[in-house]
């Protein structure tokens, strides 16, 4: 279940639209930060508090690539293999992620600490290799100084 | 009005409606797949491209608006050719499985093919070909050739209230499903197979039954409620095979629920009766018609020779025709001689009419299913109609939709809360006593206008009852806050257009005389009539056996009802049931077992073998409404035509032959020779009906406070239907009982965990009247303290705990629930 503090974020959204579908987005997203992916839990309470039925929001949903449509670790890497970051190394990296923390692309490491998505190009080219944990930026990456950021991920 | 030309055709049409629209009411058809005229505008199917002469785009007729001196085309090369080339696109995915599709034949996106389409395709792409989920139990989703369309998904939503289906996935794997895949658990209403283009969502029970082509579609009424829905019913070699809704046809227009559509085959029970049977040694067994008949004849004069005609009863049908009706009172008065007649209209419709007449002095409620539409303010009293009657939910919901205040008050948690504006939770059959708060806010603020009610009779009463009334204690007993009843007072006193509605039915067991009277009096306060106030009758024809007399109170005392005749043991000695099972529709069943084992003399006429009929000395068969002529008369007094579809099976009658028959076994010819000549005495007999009005009368009814929760019995017994089921005789529908078969018991998850019952277990459930055990279901949707549970199955006997309310006053039904093990056997 949502956090009453949750639920009230997520009333506070549907009264700025004339409409509660309005609201859909920016609320999965609060879910999806509470439950840490959009489980049907999420769907479900989403779906209480905005009054809008479950199967139009997993519609919404599942149309966009961007939500966690299943479990993610506690942290999740987004690391770009495009071009630039490529011939600065990224594919190394990307092994090392492997076989230091066990993160498969797609997949969590076992002890959950961290996720591996590899994403398209982050305009980062200037500094490549380039990654998002969460949601800060990290560039000139390489395999000396990616493990040191990581530390500060438990 | 705005003026355009469309294919050189000059039409004018309303302002704001579109293209497509006006098109249509024009006779001009212009292909399309996603629209419909009880959706919003989607233009996802691009089928309805018109060109319009200045525009140099092709344009989607279903969402552009009208405009003045707009020169439209619908049929040209460039049209045609941009719907082909759709319609190529559509069938690379869509599988050519059209020879073993059901929709084949009645397929808009086949038809459309074959006007528009190329006999071969330009482009190469894996056909969709996931299997079809055939979970659900009525409707089967085969994905592989729908079109995404998103009529289902949106008539769900949008217009049922329901929302169970999304359009889950994006590009080619999109996927019409319940959110996570599961098993589609939704009203079952159905209305999106009938929405469906395609083949992709089918109705299971009619799977593989027929080619549409091979059907013979006949319009009749719906044997359930009293909206009175056409049905379209496909026939093929005598036996009923589905039935669906028309666009534009009867009240509902197209529209169904469930039952409607899924429920006909009740008629196919394998306890059906054949033969007439009569009791030998303590055995039913089977008899022909003449020995049955003499048998009845010669019982029923003994009785009349012995004790005299009032010995009598007779309890009519809401299931048979009114002309069955008719034939059963006519055959009380002239043949035995006696005003013993009632029927189920006893516990629900006959207290609104009771009301009706002694509040706002007419004898008929005006009852309007559409009469939510365009009102400014609906309350809801303590019922459901979206479950009870689906047409007159659809409109409440649509008002609701398009602006209309709905706040709705129930103990329990039902769409109408969920979709309306507000949602008072009240502690349930406290209704009455919230009316009077109510009235009571009316007199203190002078909120309406004293001068225009001033001459009305009890004016003054009703104000004195109020002033000795604090709304602390209103609060108190409903559970509702003093400030909600007050605002609530004042939103009703201010709105232009206000609406009462609530249903009452046999079942019933939170509303009474008391209820209907309270709000009438809210209702005459504030300057309203009568259809003001919807309590639309319960069953298909519960208005219609009404209006044939079908009811002692004719102006003798002495006439007996049901109360005495099936509730005081002793006082009859014969009664004729036709149509009814009060074993299982009334309330305190034990004790109607006990009234009816004393009887000398019980005959029932029924089309199965019901318990009531189990107890008979002869038990005769009659068709069902598909296998006879006659007509249903709606909760708004429409009389409309119902017809003979298949053959009765054995030797079963249409009702009005055997009550002829009978009298004329005992000697007595009443006529009706033909159904045409008691249609004749019908029509006179309706026609005989004039407006009554005889005042405005308040009637002040205090508030007598509920015998509290006491230790034995802490819990109150809400008795609620089931959008799947109507009466008992639904349940006899293989189609319905797929959906729910059995009844059970709503308990909230505190009283479930202080009373020590795990979700989906049995208890056993005790009320003075005796126990009875159902299947627990655990849930947060009911409040505390308080229980619910449907009545329909014949097995579960819910109405053994149940009390018969003889007085106008609502007494709650109290109970005990433990856990219970295994269920006994009974």
């Amino acid at each position: 279940m949502l956090s009453d503090k949750t639920i009230e974020e997520v009333e506070a959204l549907k009264r700025r639209y004339p409409d509660p579908r309005g609201a859909i987005l920016p609320s999965l997203y609060i879910a999806q930060r509470e439950f840490g992916w959009l489980s049907p839990e999420a769907f479900e309470a989403v779906s209480i508090v905005l009054g809008v039925p479950k199967a139009h929001l997993r519609g919404v949903a599942s149309f966009y690539a961007m939500y966690r449509h299943k479990p993610v670790g506690r942290h999740l890497i987004q690391l770009c293999t495009n071009v630039s970051c490529m011939i600065f190394g990224a594919e190394d990296l990307v092994s090392l992620l492997k076989n230091r923390y066990g993160a498969e692309v797609g997949g969590t490491s076992p002890d959950g600490r961290f996720s591996l998505v590899i994403m398209e190009c982050i305009g980062a080219c200037e500094a490549a290799p380039a990654m998002l944990v969460n949601e800060d930026f990290h560039n000139n990456l390489t395999e000396n100084n990616i493990t040191e950021i990581l530390e500060k991920y438990k | 009005m705005i003026e355009l030309t469309i294919n050189g055709k000059k039409v004018s049409t309303e302002p704001k409606s579109t293209i497509l629209q006006t098109a249509l009411k024009n006779d001009i058809y212009i292909p399309h797949l996603c629209y419909d005229k009880r959706l919003a505008p989607y233009g996802g199917c691009r089928l309805c491209l018109v060109e319009v002469e200045g525009q140099k785009k092709l344009l989607a007729s279903c969402s552009t608006p009208t405009e003045e001196g707009m020169v439209v085309h619908t049929e040209t090369p460039k049209l045609h050719k941009a719907r082909g080339t759709v319609l190529e696109l559509l069938l690379v995915h869509h599988p050519l499985d059209c020879p073993v599709c059901d929709k084949a034949g009645e397929c808009d996106l086949q038809d459309m093919a074959y006007k528009y389409g190329k006999t071969e395709s330009r482009f190469v792409r894996q056909k969709k070909s996931s299997p079809s989920d055939i979970r659900s139990p009525l409707i089967e989703m085969s994905s592989n050739r729908c079109v995404l369309c998103g009529k289902c998904v949106r008539i769900c939503g949008e217009y049922q209230g329901c929302g169970a289906l999304g359009m889950i996935g994006r590009g080619f794997p999109t996927t019409i499903k319940p959110a996570f895949g599961d098993v589609l658990e939704c009203d079952y209403c159905g209305q999106c197979i009938d929405a469906c283009p395609t083949g992709a969502l089918l109705g299971k029970p009619y799977k593989f039954q027929a080619r549409p082509w091979l059907l013979e579609e006949k319009e009749t009424i719906c044997p359930f409620c009293s909206c009175g829905c056409t049905l379209t019913v496909g026939v093929r070699e005598g036996k009923i095979l589905r039935s669906r809704g028309s666009e534009d046809k009867g009240i509902n227009k197209g529209d169904l629920c469930g039952r409607g559509r899924f429920g006909f085959d009740y008629i196919y029970n394998k306890d059906r009766l054949k033969t007439p049977l009569i009791r030998l040694n303590g055995e039913l067994v089977p008899a022909s018609w003449q020995e049955a008949l003499l048998y009845t004849a010669e019982n029923l004069k003994s009785v009349i020779n012995t004790y005299g005609p009032s010995s009598v009863g007779a309890i009519g049908s809401h299931r048979c025709t009114t002309e069955d009706n008719y034939m059963l009172a006519k055959f009380m008065r002239n043949v035995v001689g006696t005003n013993n007649i009632d029927s189920s209209a006893r516990f629900g419709h006959a207290i609104v009419q009771n009301a009706f007449y002694m509040g706002f002095g007419v004898k008929a409620p005006p009852i309007r299913l559409d009469s939510p539409l365009g009102k400014e303010l609906i309350l809801v009293i303590e019922s459901d109609p979206t479950v009870t009657h689906p047409m007159l939910g659809l409109n409440l919901m649509g008002a609701a939709k398009n602006g209309s205040r709905l706040v709705v008050i129930d103990s329990k948690e039902t769409k109408l809360t969920r979709l309306g504006s507000k949602w008072m939770k009240l502690r349930p059959g406290t209704s009455h006593a919230l009316l009077n708060g109510i009235i009571k806010v009316l007199f203190e603020e002078s909120l309406f206008d004293r001068e225009s009610v001033k001459n009305i009779t009890n004016l003054r009463a009703i104000e004195d009852l109020t002033k000795g009334l604090s709304l602390d204690n209103v609060s108190d007993i409903t559970g509702i806050p003093k400030g909600d009843i007050a605002g609530l007072a004042r939103d009703i006193a201010k709105a232009k257009s206000r609406l009462i509605s609530m249903t009452l039915g046999v079942s019933d067991n939170t509303k009474g005389l008391d209820t209907v009277l309270s709000a009438i009096n809210l209702l005459i306060v504030l300057g309203e009539g009568p259809e003001t106030l919807q309590i639309p009758a319960e069953f298909s024809n519960t208005y219609g056996l009404y209006k044939m007399d079908v009811r002692p109170d004719t102006g003798f005392e002495a006439d007996k009802g049901v109360v005495e005749m099936l509730y005081k043991p002793g006082g009859l000695k014969a009664v004729y049931i036709v149509g009814e099972d009060p074993v299982v529709n009334f309330p305190n069943a034990s004790k109607i077992t006990e009234t009816l084992r004393a009887l000398e003399f019980l005959v029932v006429q029924d089309i199965a073998l019901t318990q009531t009929a189990g107890l008979a000395h002869v038990v005769l068969p009659a068709s069902s409404w598909a296998e006879k002529d006659g007509t249903f008369i709606n909760a708004e007094g429409l009389c409309q035509t119902i017809r003979k579809l298949v053959d009765a099976p054995g030797q079963a009658m249409p009702d009005w032959q055997i009550i002829r028959n009978l009298s004329l076994a005992m000697g007595k010819d009443i006529g009706a020779g033909r159904l045409e000549d008691v249609q004749r005495e019908v029509k006179d007999l309706l026609g005989k009906e004039s407006y009554c009005f005889n005042g405005l009368l308040l009637n002040p009814l205090p508030y007598a406070r509920l015998k509290a929760a006491d230790g034995d019995y802490p819990l109150v017994l809400v008795i609620r239907d089931l959008l799947q089921h109507s009466g008992s005789m639904s349940t006899r529908s293989r189609s319905l009982s797929l959906v729910v078969a059995d009844s059970f018991l709503e308990i909230n998850d505190a009283d479930a965990s202080k009373y020590g019952i795990s979700d989906n277990s049995y208890v056993k459930l005790t009320s003075p009247n005796g126990s009875i055990y159902l299947k627990s279901k655990v849930t947060g949707l009911v409040p505390q303290g308080v229980v619910f549970t449907p009545t329909h199955f014949p097995h579960a006997g819910v109405n053994l705990l149940t009390n018969e309310r003889t007085s106008g006053t609502t007494v709650p039904d109290m109970v005990r629930v433990e856990p219970a093990g295994a269920r006994p056997e009974r």
